[in-house]
């Protein structure tokens, strides 16, 4: 039996192909069980092969499937002399069955029409069987007469037109069973459905495929409306050649998280029916993810599926995450800026010690869940930076305390007369300038106080002055061009991204060319155009310590690039479609990426590593914003839901509901005490982020299930929506005092 | 939507389309302009299809060339991101090396001056007027490799007795140009658009790849504003023969 098993795992190997190699380990584990059980027939059959299949799996395979075709074409000879060079053991011939073996349960390849399932079912009859129906046997028995056929990735599991048989029947089982563990089951509707679908589309049997779709598609969960919709138009072979997304969702697995109880509900019922094909389709496409505890319950199982790509496996968030802040960095507040402060005209003795950074910096102990210093490379800290963090921390000062009593108020910063035309809006962190991205290319950048905005002097100007003054920087200044806003030319497509570097000397912006410019502010022209992407790029951000960037695009890849390197130095790989949301946790370390493909991925920056995934959105993602101690991540999406993710744990923690529509800017407070959310609906909604991230049972042992239990309390979270008259909020950012700034372009 | 009476069929299906694949709302121009994109693309993929089979010889177009002329436009139009396991592999390759550290005290990080977009882009015909009241102007260079060096260059004209600069000298890849005493060179770290006054331009080839310096001379041109001032200028022939 070990053979056996051993020998099932190699075919399994080697016709998938193109799956993600981790996942083929994986499934093996969980199917194992299951094939011990699986009926004699096919583990007899395969008995024949598996010796051979020791080595080169893929080798054999093919070396078998030639040598069946010489036999079946009478080259004899040929048949001895191959037999023989390639040393396969006799008995690898001798049952007619062993070919059989090949596409056995373990689904591999070969996916001929049932046309000549006549002729084989004749032969296959004779060989060794147990009361395996037909259709088994035909498809198993399909590859043998054609090479090629072996070679090719997709498997048929039966005749297909017993397909809606087989759908409806597990349809019916899945009905019938209790109550607790019917939600779980009907997970396994959708994946099968769509595997299904694609496995007739791209065996060209499009009647057939059109019936399947129309019977079964209703049935599927309403936020899965609009994939059903693309696979709706794709009735041919062809349509699937260019769509790399449906591809991928082809060749990896489907992940879904289930209670161990019902699972076995499950393989017992699919065992137990000769008709095992079902079981076929599930082993070969699904990555069922077992584990002990309740079975959930069918809200539970909504907030967290959705994605493209089924679940998260639990594996895949157990990566040690150090979402602590780095240390800031201790600086002198020298006396003359004391003197300025209004504090010190009481006559305090001026206070000589430095200030203590009073944002959360703890004590001098490394935090355990921080990262190191040095981890990844940061920038130094010129004298301009140490002076923007003398400013900071006197700013915060005067910050306003935020909480379900204290709501914030809110400025709203309205672009007319733009058309429809803005696409990414930024503010600097001291909130001094805005940039707006536009469809028509342009970037513009205005000054919110009343300073205009300057730019350096020419070379020859710069020349006259006087350097050794006190305020050369400002007498660098050219006040002939100052002006409220400036435009940046450069793009050749809608800038769909902006960001500001920390030191407000820099902007980024990402278009839809393909192109992420780098630009100074202090002349008002581009210096860098990054080119790495070919495709649009959706999203683009600065570190929180500047110098490095992360952008994401249309080519689903994430890349981190650093101003100055022309090519990106690391690339984050692993999204199914689209990477719509880019954005760095505050220590720099990490990158989160929102996608098409309804999932969150955090990435490591040193290794280049995804460590968590998070699933639960039923669109694109389009807004992530991290909590400012780092330990939580809000995201938001088209189906309007705000969703908070506990990152350490990798557990979803929170689901605010609210929003009837796409929620396109998210903010936490500076404390962390309250999440603004602006979406497309024309409202900007506040939450209480503190009682929301209060009392959180997350031990390790409720997170070994992969869940917690979410509290229906949307209603209480919500502190307030505001409506604005026809402006879709697009933006929002909280001055370090705590106002609220929110941007969107008027659409009368 | 009008009544669809009076639309032509084509945008009567072309509603259609749009409905099948859940589009609910769009400007009503852009059936106009899904339909011209779809004659394009009907157009050309014919064309392309009639030259596959005129190529091999067949008296009419059949299904496989239009097959063969949708397949070649796709790879060529319409091309997709690459697949997964090439990214995969891409990334797995970048994602090995480790992060370059980065080096203190360097200005603006910006990546080799081949690789940013701060050089002038145009370039100055000089003007070959011996009239004293002329301005003379300079090209600036900012291609370190294709410096040759340069005789120095004669006065003309104005007397430069008072000048304290030496004459210009070109070492291997630096044109170094004295001015007027007053002023040094200064370091500026911004790229600055050329303007009529600024005559040289000094680049420390030495420097670039960390630091984009700048180095500016002022020449004074000989303009009304320039009076007291010496000029210095320079044998233009020879930056055009470069």
């Amino acid at each position: 039996m070990a053979a056996v098993q051993g020998g099932m795992v190699d075919e399994k190997e080697e016709v998938d192909i193109k799956t993600e190699p981790q996942s083929d380990g994986l499934m093996n584990t969980n199917a194992t069980d299951g094939r011990q059980l699986s009926p004699s027939p096919s583990s007899s059959s395969s008995a024949g092969s598996t010796k051979s299949a020791a080595g080169a799996p893929e080798d054999q395979q093919t070396l078998l499937a030639v040598l069946q075709f010489l036999r079946k074409n009478k080259l004899t000879e040929s048949v001895e002399i191959l037999r023989r060079e390639a040393g396969l053991p006799e008995d690898a011939l001798d049952t007619k069955g062993a070919d059989c073996s090949a596409p056995s349960s373990g689904g591999t390849a070969g996916g001929v029409d049932g046309l000549d399932a006549g002729s084989l079912l004749s032969r296959v009859a004779v060989s060794s069987s147990a009361g395996t129906p037909a259709p088994t046997k035909a498809a198993v028995a399909d590859d043998q007469p054609d090479v090629s056929v072996v070679l090719s990735a997709y498997s048929q599991q039966g005749d297909p037109a017993l397909y809606k048989v087989y759908y409806s029947d597990l349809k019916k089982f899945i009905e019938s069973v209790l109550d607790c563990h019917r939600a779980e089951l009907s997970q396994v509707f959708y994946p099968l459905f769509v595997h299904m679908y694609l496995e007739l589309v791209y065996n060209n049997h499009e009647s057939e495929a059109k019936a399947f779709f129309e019977k079964f598609s209703g049935d599927q969960e309403c936020y899965y409306e609009d994939d059903l919709r693309v696979l709706s138009s794709l009735t041919k072979k062809e349509h699937m050649r260019g769509n790399e997304t449906l591809l991928d969702f082809r060749t990896s697995k489907f992940v879904l998280r289930i209670s161990r109880d019902s699972y076995q509900l499950l393989k017992r019922h699919l065992q137990e029916r000769q008709n095992n094909q079902i079981w076929n389709i599930i082993q070969e496409h699904l990555y069922i993810d077992i584990f002990d505890g309740m079975p959930r319950s069918k809200s539970q199982i909504d907030a967290m599926s959705g994605s493209l790509a089924g679940e998260a496996k639990r594996e895949a968030n157990k990566a040690k995450v150090y979402y602590g802040l780095l240390k800031e960095p201790e600086i002198e507040v020298p006396l003359d800026d004391e003197d300025e402060e209004a504090e010190n005209e009481e006559g305090k003795p001026k206070k000589k010690k430095p200030k203590k950074d009073s944002m959360g910096s703890k004590s001098k102990k490394q935090d355990p869940n921080a990262p190191l210093q040095n981890r990844i490379p940061l920038p130094e800290l010129k004298d301009s930076d140490k002076l923007d963090k003398i400013m900071y921390m006197k700013e915060s000062t005067k910050r306003i305390r935020l909480g379900r009593e204290n709501l914030p108020s809110i400025c709203f910063y309205t672009f007319l007369n733009a058309y429809q035309g803005l696409t990414a809006v930024d503010f600097t962190d001291d909130s001094s300038l805005i940039a707006g991205g536009f469809a028509d290319s342009t970037v513009r950048v205005w000054s919110v106080t009343p300073k205009k905005l300057r730019k350096v002097k020419s070379a020859a100007d710069l020349n006259l002055i006087d350097k050794e003054s006190d305020d050369v920087l400002e007498r660098i200044m050219d006040e002939k061009t100052a002006s409220e806003s400036k435009i940046l030319y450069g793009h050749s497509g809608p800038v769909y991204g902006i960001s500001f570097s920390p030191d407000r000397n820099y902007l980024l912006s990402c278009s839809e060319d393909g192109t992420v410019r780098l630009w100074s502010l202090l002349t008002f022209t581009c210096l860098v155009g990054y080119k790495g992407h070919n495709y649009p790029v959706w999203d683009t951000q600065f570190s929180p310590y500047g110098y490095y960037f992360v952008s994401g695009g249309h080519d689903r890849v994430a890349r981190l690039w650093a101003t100055d390197h022309y090519q990106p130095l690391r690339i984050f790989a692993g999204h199914l479609a689209d990477v719509t949301c880019t954005r760095f946790h505050p220590n720099s370390n990490y990158v989160v990426t929102g996608s098409s493909d309804r999932t969150i991925r955090l990435w490591d920056v040193l290794t280049g590593n995804c460590v968590r995934i998070f699933t639960g959105h039923k669109g694109p993602i389009h807004t992530l914003a991290f909590s400012p101690n780092g330990k939580f991540l809000a995201s938001g999406a088209t189906d309007g839901r705000v969703l908070l993710w506990d990152i350490g744990h990798g557990l979803m923690v929170s689901e605010l509901k609210g929003h009837t529509d796409t929620v396109y800017a998210l903010r936490f407070s500076r404390d962390g005490e309250i999440l603004a959310s602006g979406s497309m609906d024309n409202t900007v909604r506040l939450w209480d982020a503190a009682k929301a991230f209060d009392d959180l049972e997350t031990d390790d042992f409720t997170a070994a299930t992969g869940h917690i239990h979410l509290q229906d309390n949307s209603q209480e979270l919500l502190l307030g929506t505001y409506m604005s008259k026809s402006t879709p909020v697009v933006h929002l950012h909280f001055t370090r005092r705590n106002l609220l700034l929110a941007a969107g372009s008027y659409a009368a | 939507m009008s009544s669809p009476k009076t639309l032509p069929k084509d945008a009567q299906v072309m509603i259609q389309i749009l409905k099948d694949m859940g589009i609910t709302e769009y400007e009503p121009r852009v059936i106009n302009q899904m339909l011209e994109f779809t004659y394009r693309y009907v157009t050309t993929i014919i064309e392309d299809a009639k030259i596959y089979a005129t190529h091999a010889k067949k008296s009419t177009v059949d299904a496989d060339d239009i097959k063969l002329a949708i397949q070649c436009r796709m790879d060529q139009s319409f091309t997709s991101p690459p697949p997964r396991d090439f990214l995969l592999e891409v990334a797995r390759q970048k994602n090995q090396t480790p992060l370059p550290l980065i080096k203190p005290y360097c200005g603006p990080r910006l990546p080799p001056d081949r690789y940013c977009l701060t050089a002038p882009n145009y370039r100055l015909k000089s003007i070959q007027k011996k009239v004293s009241s002329a301005g003379r102007i300079s090209v600036p260079r900012l291609s370190v490799g294709a410096v040759s060096s340069r005789p120095s260059t004669p006065t003309i004209g104005t007397p430069s007795a008072a000048k304290a600069g030496t004459p210009v000298s070109l070492t291997g890849q630096r044109f170094t140009v004295q001015i007027p005493p007053s002023s040094q060179t200064n370091v500026s770290k911004t790229t600055t658009p050329f303007t009529p006054t600024v005559s040289n331009v000094l680049i420390n080839p030495s420097l670039i790849g960390s630091k984009n310096i700048l180095i500016t001379t002022n020449m004074v041109s000989q303009s009304a504003a320039a009076d007291s001032l010496k000029r210095k200028h320079e044998d233009d022939d020879d930056y055009d023969a470069l």
